[in-house]
């Protein structure tokens, strides 16, 4: 596991999600990129009823790259608790029904092709809320490095090669605060959830 | 002492000019009259061209003579010491072991006489890279053998090497071994199985951290694989017969600065990547990072 960034890709106008996808595929498979299989990621959240008290929040995410793992983070509103547990987990939620409601409306997910490429892993989702496109996510992971803040730089450069200039100069927000720490595959749920959670927001497509 | 000898190699060279014009002699007789004779007179020019060679060999023999009457014969019997006894041996299987023995002395003799031309040649010209210095007080210090010295030679070093870097930590799993199997971490970039002999770096392997301690298999990811390669050009560079341990030392130094191995772009090309790996070399003597292409 090495570490990942996760970036939106912008949709220039009059071209479809798809079309999108499309030439990114073309872009990074002129750069020496073979397709290995495909990627998903998705994720449902959950809240308490109102008889618990405080509203609480659970996002429940499976990453297809660590398949026997859901992911879930609890938000208390002051606290967010992170959780790796085994499949059972889905189980365990749909127990917990009376207590832990899900919003259907809100199930989001990304998938699309995933790239190997030297060291490098890119997977390109289209991201949909409950069925509804909503824009398209970036993926690249750098295998062999585990500490952000050596290979930020390095990454950088990566994704500028076949993103060119929606490329941000700094890392993404949630990795920022942890760029001396080693990664692990929860940092890369964090970073799902926190543009899932942004697509979630912004009504139609997101430029 | 040393007249005799040149008198005796005169004899033997003398010796031998008579051999070889003698026979030219017969080598003439046996081809007789040849086409450069020519049509006119060719019986004559044949004698005469075979008293010609007659005289040289007459003359040879004179020399032979003169040269063999200067010789003084050795007083009393040779003193062959314990090889005498050799030729008593009366069993048969033994009795071959004479002409091999003063075989053998003549090919030890030989290698020396070569080692020291080698040696010589070597010395003025001079073809490793490692810098280091022929001083004659400081070769006595150094070990006859690298590949067999205590195991606590070999510890000492290791304790050494891991003091010296803070960022490198070096586990051993089985220490005071003669020949150890090290783990050396670089920070949290990678790690390196180092295998020795004695106190030559026999093997390297380089991995991720999150890889096995094997040996054998190599990293997953093409970068170390890559920094393998280069870690053996630079353990095969650094290596020296004369000085083991400063070989380690340099060694561990260069290793040293994988520590930016994925931060530091290259210093020709300025970029972090080229075919998507970042700069795998570091150079010899300025440890500054390039790519493979760059260097």
């Amino acid at each position: 596991m090495g570490v990942t960034v996760l970036q939106q890709f912008p949709i220039v106008e009059n071209r479809t999600g798809p079309l999108t996808i499309d030439v990114l595929t073309k872009r990074i498979s002129a750069l020496g990129a073979i397709q290995q299989g495909q990627f998903l990621v998705d994720c449902e959240t959950y809240t308490s009823v109102p008889q618990l008290g405080n509203q609480r929040t659970v996002h429940v995410l499976h990453n297809s790259e660590q398949p026997a793992t859901v992911f879930s983070i609890l938000e208390t509103g002051t606290k967010t608790i992170p959780l790796a547990t085994d499949g059972l987990f889905d189980l365990l939620m749909m127990k917990m029904n009376s207590f832990y409601t899900s919003k259907k409306l809100t199930k989001a997910e990304s998938k699309g092709p995933r790239f190997e490429i030297g060291d490098f892993l890119v997977k390109l989702g289209s991201v949909t809320v409950s069925q509804n496109f909503k824009g398209v996510l970036v993926e690249v992971e750098y295998k062999p490095c585990v500490v952000p803040a050596m290979c930020w730089e390095l990454m950088r450069e990566f994704l500028q090669g076949f993103l060119g200039s929606s490329v941000q100069s700094s890392p993404p927000s949630y990795l920022q605060n942890r760029m001396q720490e080693i990664y692990t595959p929860i940092d890369t749920i964090h970073q799902y959830l926190e543009q899932f959670t942004m697509y979630r927001k912004t009504p139609g497509m997101r430029a | 002492m040393d007249r005799d000898l040149e008198q005796l190699h005169t004899a033997l060279n003398s010796i031998k000019v008579l051999r070889s014009n003698v026979g030219q002699v017969f080598e003439t007789v046996s081809s007789g009259l040849r086409a450069d004779h020519g049509e006119e007179g060719k019986e004559n020019k044949f004698m005469l061209e075979l008293q010609e060679l007659l005289t040289t060999v007459n003359n040879n023999l004179r020399d032979v003579e003169t040269s063999v009457s200067s010789l003084t014969p050795p007083p009393g019997p040779f003193n062959l010491a314990n090889t005498t006894y050799l030729s008593q041996e009366t069993t048969q299987e033994r009795q071959a072991l004479y002409g091999q023995l003063v075989n053998s002395y003549k090919w030890t003799d030989k290698i020396r006489e070569y080692s020291t031309l080698a040696g010589n040649i070597l010395a003025t010209n001079s073809v490793n890279k490692t810098y280091k210095t022929f001083s004659t007080t400081k070769r006595r210090k150094t070990q006859t053998s690298n590949h067999n010295v205590a195991p606590d030679v070999i510890e000492n070093l290791i304790t050494g090497i891991d003091r010296l870097f803070p960022d490198v930590t070096i586990t051993a799993p089985r220490p005071f071994a003669p020949n150890p199997i090290i783990q050396a971490s670089l920070g949290r970039v990678l790690k390196a199985i180092i295998a020795f002999k004695g106190l030559m770096i026999e093997w390297v392997v380089v991995k991720a951290h999150s890889e096995s301690n094997d040996l054998w298999t190599e990293s997953r990811y093409k970068v170390f694989r890559k920094v393998t390669e280069n870690c053996h050009a630079a353990m095969c560079h650094f290596h020296s017969p004369t000085m083991p341990e400063l070989a380690v030392r340099s060694f561990m130094h260069w290793f040293h600065s994988y520590n930016t191995l994925f931060s530091s772009p290259c210093k020709r090309c300025a970029n972090h990547l080229h075919n998507n790996l970042p700069p795998t070399w570091r150079d010899l003597r300025t440890l500054e990072p390039y790519h493979e292409e760059c260097k």
